[in-house]
């Protein structure tokens, strides 16, 4: 696979030289010159010297015949610009950024990048799985149908505690698919279901109404 | 000065045919082979395996003519058409990989930006080599 790394820092070398090691065909688009020198000594000529924004450059690596290409600059913009060229210019069949912002990750994927990776949003997920106090866990994203499952654990002197499903105001986009209760005996929650302390509930939800469905279930 | 095995990177220009001439005083009588390569730079815009007729086709006529040369001065010659992104690491690696004992390698007079240049490949061979380079200028 011939694959197209926009970007010579640490996580372009990194990744070169694991993909490298795979036995792909590799090449590193990287303005520093400085940079390139030194990717050049350590891999061999899978390096060039330039900007990966530009159609012309993109164009003298044979990008129309790229497998993929990966835009890890630190820039986000310029992420952004390179997959939208190797997307619709060279026909690239996937692209994946690298996003520092990720506020921005919609954008991406509006404008038709097939993979967006945010280094904020997977340290964010570790620790809401790791800290158990967090009341909220992403568990998938439907990134097609622009929704997720996430887990609301009930807290500790939650207001919620002892409230039936139907008294709380869920939000409409929102669907409640199970309750883990502590004695780990999953059920289906009905509107009678009474929460307590210690529960687990999966629930069906949206992005948008992510941060309301916490608050109904938990009070915070 | 006499060696056993030396590799004689070839460019078809004027200095291939000196510098095979002074390859084949330096090998040594009945021990010594000299393997001479004609690297092929093949675009990033294709595969490297890609077959450009015409480039293949010139590296035989200039192989041809090194051989002719060698088999003159009574010298056992192997060719071989190397494809490569870049010249000056697949000369390292033949060397490498025969385990020769010499590079020699012509140099043509080149300038560049009105400065006397020895190009990018010569240095690239010069700064990475394993074995020593001789480069002959003509």
């Amino acid at each position: 696979m011939y694959i197209i790394i926009i970007g010579g820092g640490r996580v372009g070398y990194y990744l070169g030289k694991a993909l490298l090691d795979e036995g792909h065909e590799i090449l590193i688009i990287e303005k520093n010159a400085a940079f390139c020198n030194i990717i050049t000594e350590e891999m061999g000529s899978v390096c060039i010297c330039g900007d990966g924004c530009e159609a012309a450059t993109l164009e003298e690596v044979g990008t129309g015949r790229a497998d993929m290409l990966v835009a890890v600059t630190g820039d986000d913009e310029d992420n952004l610009v390179a997959c939208q060229v190797a997307k619709y210019k060279f026909k690239v069949p996937r692209t994946i950024a690298r996003i520092r912002n990720p506020q921005n990750e919609h954008i991406f994927k509006t404008l038709g990048i097939d993979v967006t990776v945010s280094a904020t949003n997977i340290i964010l997920e570790v620790i809401e799985k790791e800290v158990p106090t967090h009341p909220l866990t992403h568990l998938l994203t439907l990134s097609d149908k622009d929704m997720e499952i996430v887990e609301v654990r009930i807290p500790p002197k939650a207001v919620t505690i002892g409230k039936s499903i139907k008294d709380l105001s869920i939000p409409a986009g929102s669907k409640l698919a199970l309750i883990i209760p502590k004695d780990h005996n999953p059920h289906l929650p009905t509107p009678r279901t009474i929460l307590r302390e210690g529960d687990q509930i999966v629930v069906l939800t949206t992005p948008e109404t992510e941060k309301n469905l916490r608050t109904a279930l938990t009070g915070i | 000065m006499e060696f056993n095995k030396i590799l004689v990177p070839i460019t078809g220009t004027k200095v291939d045919e000196e510098a095979m001439r002074l390859a084949c005083r330096l090998t040594k009588k009945e021990k010594g082979k000299i393997w001479s390569v004609y690297v092929v730079t093949i675009k990033r815009s294709l595969p490297l395996d890609a077959e450009i007729a015409s480039d293949i086709q010139k590296a035989e006529e200039v192989l041809d003519h090194i051989e002719m040369i060698a088999e003159e001065e009574g010298c056992e010659i192997e060719t071989d058409i190397l494809q490569a992104r870049e010249a000056g690491p697949s000369i390292i690696d033949e060397a490498v990989e025969r385990g020769i004992d010499v590079i020699l390698m012509g140099v043509s007079y080149k300038k560049r930006f009105g400065q006397f240049s020895l190009g990018d490949v010569a240095p690239y061979v010069l700064k990475n080599s394993v074995c020593p380079v001789i480069l002959y200028h003509q």
